[in-house]
């Protein structure tokens, strides 16, 4: 097996399953967390990814299959998808590609479910699909302010990692998100989106 | 360059001397009165303002005794605009306008948090560090990237110091409260679930606060263990999540909170296991004091003039991802 990523919470591997190439991607032990919390949260998570990264096929979102689930040792064995993640691509990419994000952000929340990590590393750009992938922190959840927090998240990242796209790329994700939400929807998602950022440590009051 | 810091952005009136010579910077002196407030009480803020006004004058005079110099040999003064409580700040302003007007000294109004990044920068020699700055006023994981420190996550709510401090406080002690639920917490390993709330790179800390003080009445050293090591769980899963997307390869931790063992310990883990070299700001500095302000100024003096006096104001919420930086 061969170790492609040391992410935040997992290891990712490659590996095989059934003579196909496939990620294992493990959640270790963490040294650093009181053991029970440790446990808790990577068992949680694990079933919580095995499950909702299923359950979102059926309204359509292109995610990786999973092949095999092993709650004790927190490893999930799944469907490799061998292109580049969004945030690896050139700037124009990005931004055209934020239009398609947004609908498949939309997509979700229509259908009640928020990701939890909204980021540009976590979409896989592979043979014209946007594959959405680590699902670790998804939620199904029918809370409007829920899929705001979700909204925030992507609106932090490009806002940091991607500050000189920024406009174009939120521009294009509104856009791809409001199209499948609805505007009624989008209006109230995104207002409640300002009321989350005014709420953040000394925010500029409007 | 000789540089005079003023401080006084919450419960610290603090005057620093900092001589710069080229990149390097020594500091002559960093002298400090700290408000208290009574047990179990916040700060108030017109109490803490008269208390920096009181003693505003010894401070000065003994921050400029112990650098061995006179008003007359300092190059400009700077002072923290914000953020922070508004009659707090104004004492600092107050001192450093009538020094500038009446001395011809250039002035400097400086972004608090911002000097408490500068300055770790300098102490600790990090070059290009992912910043986790956890303090009373802040919980913040910011980067540095085209001319402005960018927010990668932070609180939604309470921040981190706050959070302490209101537990703290809930059971008695005094604020700043870190290091009583510190040692209370070292003697127990008796974990009790509490509320775990990250959002992405975001985290949340007003469940927890709550669900802590319903444990308590059991035992209040497990409560404060258990508090410690979600809350510090939390912000090492979001520092993992910053650092594995920023890919960057130094971690620098700043603020009051900095000075807690226990998260400086699970940090060091976070940072092992991410081959990444691991800053702590020196124990005295981890705290609000007058040379984070003094060395920003100094910093700031290579490419601007000193502002006008008219421009000298405060602004109580300045975030500090809205400062362009061009030294």
């Amino acid at each position: 097996m061969k170790l492609i990523k040391k992410g935040a919470e997992a290891d990712i591997y490659q590996t095989k399953w059934n003579n196909s190439k496939a990620i294992l991607k493990i959640r270790k032990k963490k040294n650093y967390r009181n053991p029970s919390l440790d446990l808790k949260i990577r068992k949680q998570r694990t079933i919580k990814e095995s499950q909702i990264i299923s359950q979102v096929k059926l309204f359509g979102i292109p995610t990786p299959l999973v092949y095999f689930v092993n709650l004790k040792k927190a490893l999930i064995i799944m469907q490799e998808i061998p292109g580049k993640t969004i945030h690896d691509l050139p700037e124009l990419k990005i931004i055209e590609l934020s239009k398609e994000i947004g609908k498949l952000v939309g997509m979700l929340h229509k259908n009640g479910v928020i990701h939890g990590d909204l980021t540009t590393s976590n979409f896989i750009l592979f043979q014209k699909t946007v594959f959405v992938i680590d699902f670790g922190l998804s939620q199904n959840t029918i809370k409007p302010e829920d899929y705001a927090v979700d909204l925030r998240l992507i609106k932090e990242i490009l806002n940091s990692a991607h500050a000189k796209i920024m406009e174009p790329a939120w521009n294009n994700f509104l856009i791809g998100y409001r199209s499948i939400v609805g505007n009624a929807n989008y209006v109230k998602i995104t207002k409640l989106v300002s009321d989350i950022e005014s709420r953040g440590r000394y925010a500029a009051v409007i | 360059m000789l540089g005079l810091g003023i401080e006084s952005t919450a419960h610290t009136f603090s005057c620093a001397i900092i001589e710069k010579k080229g990149k390097k910077g020594k500091i002559l002196s960093d002298v400090r009165k700290i408000y208290h407030p009574a047990k179990g009480e916040g700060i108030h803020p017109r109490e803490a303002s008269r208390h920096h006004i009181e003693n505003s004058s010894s401070v000065l005079s003994e921050c400029l005794r112990e650098a061995n110099t006179t008003i007359k040999d300092l190059d400009l003064i700077s002072y923290a605009a914000g953020p922070g409580l508004g009659p707090c700040l104004r004492v600092g302003a107050v001192v450093a306008r009538s020094l500038a007007s009446f001395y011809k000294i250039p002035i400097y109004p400086v972004n608090h948090a911002i000097g408490h990044i500068e300055l770790g920068k300098l102490l600790t020699g990090a070059t290009n560090p992912l910043v986790l700055l956890v303090s009373g006023g802040h919980t913040m994981l910011l980067a540095f990237l085209n001319k402005q420190w960018r927010v990668f996550g932070e609180t939604l709510d309470i921040t981190l110091g706050q959070l302490l401090d209101q537990f703290g406080r809930s059971i008695g002690f005094a604020s700043p409260c870190g290091k009583n639920i510190e040692e209370l917490a070292s003697t127990s390993s008796n974990y009790i679930m509490l509320p775990y709330s990250v959002k992405g790179n975001d985290v949340s800390f007003s469940g927890l606060l709550s669900a802590t003080k319903s444990i308590v009445k059991k035992s209040k050293v497990d409560a404060c263990y258990s508090l410690q090591e979600t809350a510090f769980a939390m912000i090492s899963e979001v520092v993992e999540r910053a650092l594995s997307f920023t890919r960057k390869k130094e971690l620098m931790i700043v603020g009051g909170v900095a000075a807690n063992k226990r998260l400086s310990e699970m940090l060091q883990d976070v940072c092992k296991r991410h081959g990444c070299k691991f800053f702590v700001v020196p124990l005295r500095y981890t705290g609000d004091c007058g040379s984070q302000i003094c060395w920003t100024g100094l910093l700031e003096s290579q490419v601007k003039q000193g502002a006008l006096l008219k421009d000298t104001l405060i602004t109580q919420s300045w975030r500090l991802d809205s400062v362009k930086i061009n030294y």
